[in-house]
């Protein structure tokens, strides 16, 4: 693969400092990552061909000290929003990955004005009861996460002493399987949204999916066959595809644009 | 054991038939076809009232051999015209279908048959790769997807989209839902490991064909150990084994009949056409490869009088573990219809009666 697009930057928000990945020019599109923290996958490379892509380390995670201070997911959310300030974006979609997900319909709900469009990637904010995030050996871990990791050309690698820093800011933050106070607030969410969700999820049913249709105004729902819960890593070329012909066209993405002329 | 029947429509030609695949469609007699399907009707009335379970149709394109290019319609001639039995589709080539279409069909019929849908979903032989232009290296990767997608249709309850390999929809919302919920006994057919993971995955049944006891054996044997995998264990309903049989008064008329069966493949391409599937076409049973059925007659498996039939049965069921036998009694693209006739009276007489407790 080409060498990545993306540039390291800090902003200092809310008493954080919060590194950031960047790369891409056009419409901001703003990444909230899962509970394993901030990893750049082929899908960042290729969203960043079509927008300024800035994938957000939310405090506590990655080599950011401990955060023992944001006790919610609403808190987190507006810390992000104040990140998200601080780079000077006004507008902008807004993509949440698994645990990044619940960050992210927060921050829709707190700043509904500014987010143009929401991407949901396997989101965590609503979940089979019994869920669990993916735990064990990182072979085991992986066999959560990823559809084929047999396949992979390198799985990301798992630091056992991030993980047992970032744990208990994990937990304090997901809240309950079903959150029936976000859930009545989703209600009035009317930005575009887009969820998806692997047909092989061993994490989060890929069944949660209609949920969020059946509480949403404005939610599409897709399925990415044959990807698990790390979709993006999965299969980034069509997990890419369909976010950005979201992101661009909004509700008239269901309106094909595939040519079929063999030869004219 | 409950017991099927392979109806093919049997299409009567007054001039001999060519054997290579494709047969020319110029030779093709329209009152000839009419025929066919008149008697089909006749023919299904018998089974009916022989107390057959289920009759089976395919999907077989280019010949007179199997007249049923679109086992769908197939299926709903069947279901208008017959009261009680169970139509089982074995079933829409899904590879080279769209797999919406097949899913919204399908509940539009078990609906209009009032629940008597059986389904299998399944590759397809060799020679239907070339019937729709259809890249047999990807054959078995779109069958996979789209077995998925006709499921995730059936279910589903909200409008959602398909982001496939193969297949790419951005909204999905069927009408109707099969009338069998959440949706008709559906099978995946054929021996391939593949096939076999699939079902076991998706708590479906699992079909193999024409193999020797021992060979399809060896595919239901890993079904089961993947249901086992993933936590359940299917009932012998939902191992179908398709065969021929070939039934007499005597054994030594069975064998007779054996002897006297053209050695011919049911779909006979060009040598060029063949060798090159033979490459390009990977099949196998259980992971074990084997070459695709291109080029041999299929054999016929069960063979003798009705007594002899009996303990095959008995022993396929042991070695199988199948639970449905889906029959061709007489070769599927045979045309005499005056033996056929006397094997399903009489194996409905003298065999029926005895395989009901296996």
């Amino acid at each position: 693969m080409a060498p990545s697009a993306f540039r390291e930057g800090h902003v200092d928000a809310d008493g954080f400092r919060i590194r950031y990945m960047e790369a891409g020019e056009g419409v901001p599109l703003v990444h909230l990552h899962g509970a394993g923290g901030l990893r750049l996958t082929p899908s960042h490379e290729l969203l960043a061909r079509r927008f300024r892509v800035v994938a957000f380390e939310m405090p506590g995670f990655g080599d950011s000290p401990l955060n023992t201070r944001t006790e919610s997911m609403p808190e987190l959310a507006s810390t992000m929003a104040r990140a998200i300030d601080k780079l000077g974006l006004d507008t902008f979609n807004l993509m949440g990955t698994s645990f990044g997900g619940k960050t992210a319909v927060w921050l829709a709900l707190q700043a509904t004005q500014r987010v143009l469009a929401l991407v949901l990637e396997a989101p965590a904010a609503i979940r089979q009861e019994g869920a669990a995030p993916p735990s064990g050996t990182p072979e085991e871990i992986a066999r959560r996460l990823y559809a084929h990791p047999e396949r992979l050309a390198s799985i990301p690698p798992i630091d056992p002493a991030m993980r047992a820093k970032t744990q208990p800011l994990v937990q304090r933050l997901l809240g309950p399987h079903r959150d029936a106070d976000l859930e009545s607030r989703l209600q009035d969410l009317s930005t575009p949204t887009l969820v998806l969700f692997g047909t092989l999820d061993r994490v989060i049913a890929p069944a949660m999916g209609r949920l969020y249709k059946d509480l949403m105004p404005n939610c599409h729902l897709v399925f990415v066959y044959d990807a698990a819960h790390a979709i993006s890593t999965d299969r980034p070329e069509a997990f890419t595809e369909v976010v950005v012909d979201f992101l661009e066209r909004h509700e008239a993405f269901v309106i094909s644009r595939a040519e079929t002329v063999i030869h004219p | 054991m409950k017991v099927s029947f392979f109806e093919t429509a049997r299409y009567q030609a007054r001039q001999p038939l060519p054997s290579e695949w494709p047969v020319p469609s110029g030779i093709y007699e329209p009152d000839a076809g009419a025929r066919a399907y008149r008697g089909m009707i006749e023919r299904l009335e018998f089974v009916e009232e022989l107390g057959f379970d289920w009759v089976s149709v395919s999907e077989h394109h280019y010949s007179p051999r199997i007249l049923t290019p679109s086992p769908i319609v197939s299926a709903a001639f069947l279901a208008a015209h017959l009261k009680k039995i169970k139509i089982a589709l074995l079933g829409p080539i899904v590879p080279q279908s769209n797999p919406v279409r097949v899913a919204e069909e399908i509940a539009m019929l078990d609906t209009m048959a009032q629940g008597r849908l059986v389904v299998g979903l399944l590759r397809g032989t060799s020679n239907e790769s070339l019937t729709y232009d259809l890249n047999p290296a990807e054959a078995r990767e779109r069958t996979d997807e789209g077995m998925e997608l006709v499921l995730k249709a059936w279910t589903e309850p909200q409008p959602f989209g398909w982001q496939g390999r193969h297949f790419r929809y951005r909204t999905i919302s069927i009408w109707p839902r099969p009338l069998q919920q959440p949706h008709p006994p559906t099978y995946a057919l054929g021996t391939s490991r593949e096939s076999c993971d699939f079902a076991a995955r998706h708590h479906l049944g699992c079909g193999v064909s024409y193999g020797s006891f021992e060979s399809v054996g060896k595919a239901t044997r890993y079904y089961r150990e993947q249901c086992a995998h993933y936590g359940w264990h299917p009932s012998p309903e939902q191992i179908i084994y398709r065969a021929n049989m070939l039934l007499a008064d005597t054994d030594d008329e069975a064998q007779e009949l054996l002897r006297k069966l053209p050695g011919q493949a049911p779909f006979s391409m060009r040598p060029g056409v063949r060798e090159a599937m033979m490459t390009l076409d990977s099949r196998n049973i259980a992971g074990e490869a084997r070459s695709p059925i291109v080029s041999g007659a299929l054999p016929t498996t069960f063979v003798g009088s009705p007594d002899t039939v009996v303990e095959q049965v008995r022993r396929c069921r042991d070695v199988v573990g199948a639970g449905v036998l889906d029959l061709s009694l007489h070769p599927p693209g045979s045309s005499e219809l005056e033996p056929l006739m006397r094997a399903l009276e009489l194996f409905g007489k003298k065999v029926l009666p005895r395989i009901r407790d296996i």
